[in-house]
């Protein structure tokens, strides 16, 4: 038996064989893959997106606590930054004193990495209660000052004479570089 | 004259069954070439994002290693100034103590405060009221106590307490401080 086929179905069979060839050839050899690769690309890409949402509350919830510290801390920070001048010093504490002399200002050893003064100082109070009052002043005061060892307080007449070392602390420009430092002058 | 019944038709190569067969591999192959083409569009988005989240990352991580630094910063000046307002807490509630320490019969003509000692000078009416008055509260303060009296004027005695604590009670102030 012969299957007669006319020429024109032939050539019509013979392109869809060569199209639907194409067809799959296309779509498993590189569409299937890429689509794999897609999907793998876009798991990668969430993942990498959710750990930049965390790094991003971690930094936001760190400059949270940066801005809460700074503003509890406001005074501290501005006190550690201000240079230190004696004749400001002796003008607000003046006062507190029926007189009162600071009379040198040397850069002694670091203490903790921040910069330290010392300065020597000589008074004279009515009573006591002038020098706890200073010591009350020297908390609140623009600068970070510590009353040092040894203290003196000697009779004078009606007055009490007092002569004691202040230590001020200030950044120091060399170890702390996130704050500027100050300098005694 | 004519040869037969019906009009000659043109024959031509596009056969409707060519024409479905085209239409069909045409709409597959255009589905196949978009799909493709939406696949190399988010393989470039998706590196563009990429390297975005990458730079972010890193900017990020920089900001908060410089955070982080300034927190250290600012929690060291707080450690060490409430370090030194408690000092000069102590300092005042110290010779706010020694002066209440003093009585009323004594009077006292210097006061020298050191890190680890105290010495008095001043005048009092006889030994006893110095012995009981104060030194009996001087030496429960302090490690070593010694006394020296010379006579005023007035007949009352002048005297000189020297008074020195332990090192080691010393360091443990310094460390409580």
């Amino acid at each position: 038996m012969k299957i007669k086929i006319s020429r024109h179905y032939l050539y019509i069979s013979l392109l869809s064989i060569f199209l639907f060839l194409f067809v799959l050839v296309f779509s498993f050899g590189i569409l299937i893959p890429k689509g794999k690769d897609y999907r793998t690309a876009r798991l990668e890409l969430k993942k990498e997106n959710l750990e930049l949402q965390k790094y991003q509350n971690f930094h936001d919830n760190m400059l949270k606590t940066l801005k809460n510290l700074q503003s509890k801390n406001r005074h501290i920070i501005s006190a550690f930054h201000t240079t230190f001048y004696p004749a400001r010093f002796e003008k607000q504490h003046k006062a507190l004193f029926s007189s009162l002399k600071i009379s040198k200002v040397s850069r002694a050893k670091d203490d903790e990495g921040f910069a330290t003064y010392e300065v020597n100082t000589t008074s004279q109070i009515s009573s006591p209660k002038n020098f706890y009052n200073f010591l009350d002043a020297l908390n609140k005061s623009d600068w970070i000052i510590g009353v040092n060892f040894p203290i003196d307080f000697k009779r004078d007449g009606e007055m009490i004479k007092s002569s004691f070392t202040m230590q001020v602390y200030a950044n120091n420009k060399d170890k702390n570089s996130t704050a500027s430092g100050s300098v005694a002058k | 004259m004519k040869y037969s019944f019906i009009k000659p038709k043109r024959k031509t190569p596009i056969t409707p069954e060519v024409q479905i067969v085209f239409t069909f591999f045409f709409i597959t192959l255009i589905m196949l070439f978009l799909t493709y083409a939406f696949l190399l569009y988010k393989d470039y988005t998706f590196a563009k994002d990429k390297t975005n989240i990458s730079s972010q990352t890193q900017h990020l991580q920089v900001n908060i290693k410089k955070m982080q630094a300034q927190i250290d910063f600012i929690q060291k000046q707080k450690a060490l100034s409430e370090k030194v307002f408690t000092k000069n807490m102590v300092l005042k509630d110290s010779i706010s103590n020694l002066f209440d320490l003093v009585p009323q019969r004594i009077t006292l003509s210097r006061a020298q405060l050191l890190k680890n000692g105290l010495i008095l000078y001043g005048i009092t009416p006889n030994k006893d009221v110095y012995s009981f008055m104060l030194q009996a509260p001087l030496r429960s303060i302090f490690h070593t106590s010694y006394t020296s009296f010379y006579p005023a004027k007035n007949g009352w005695l002048m005297f000189v307490s020297t008074n020195y604590m332990d090192k080691s009670q010393n360091e443990e102030l310094d460390i409580e401080n």
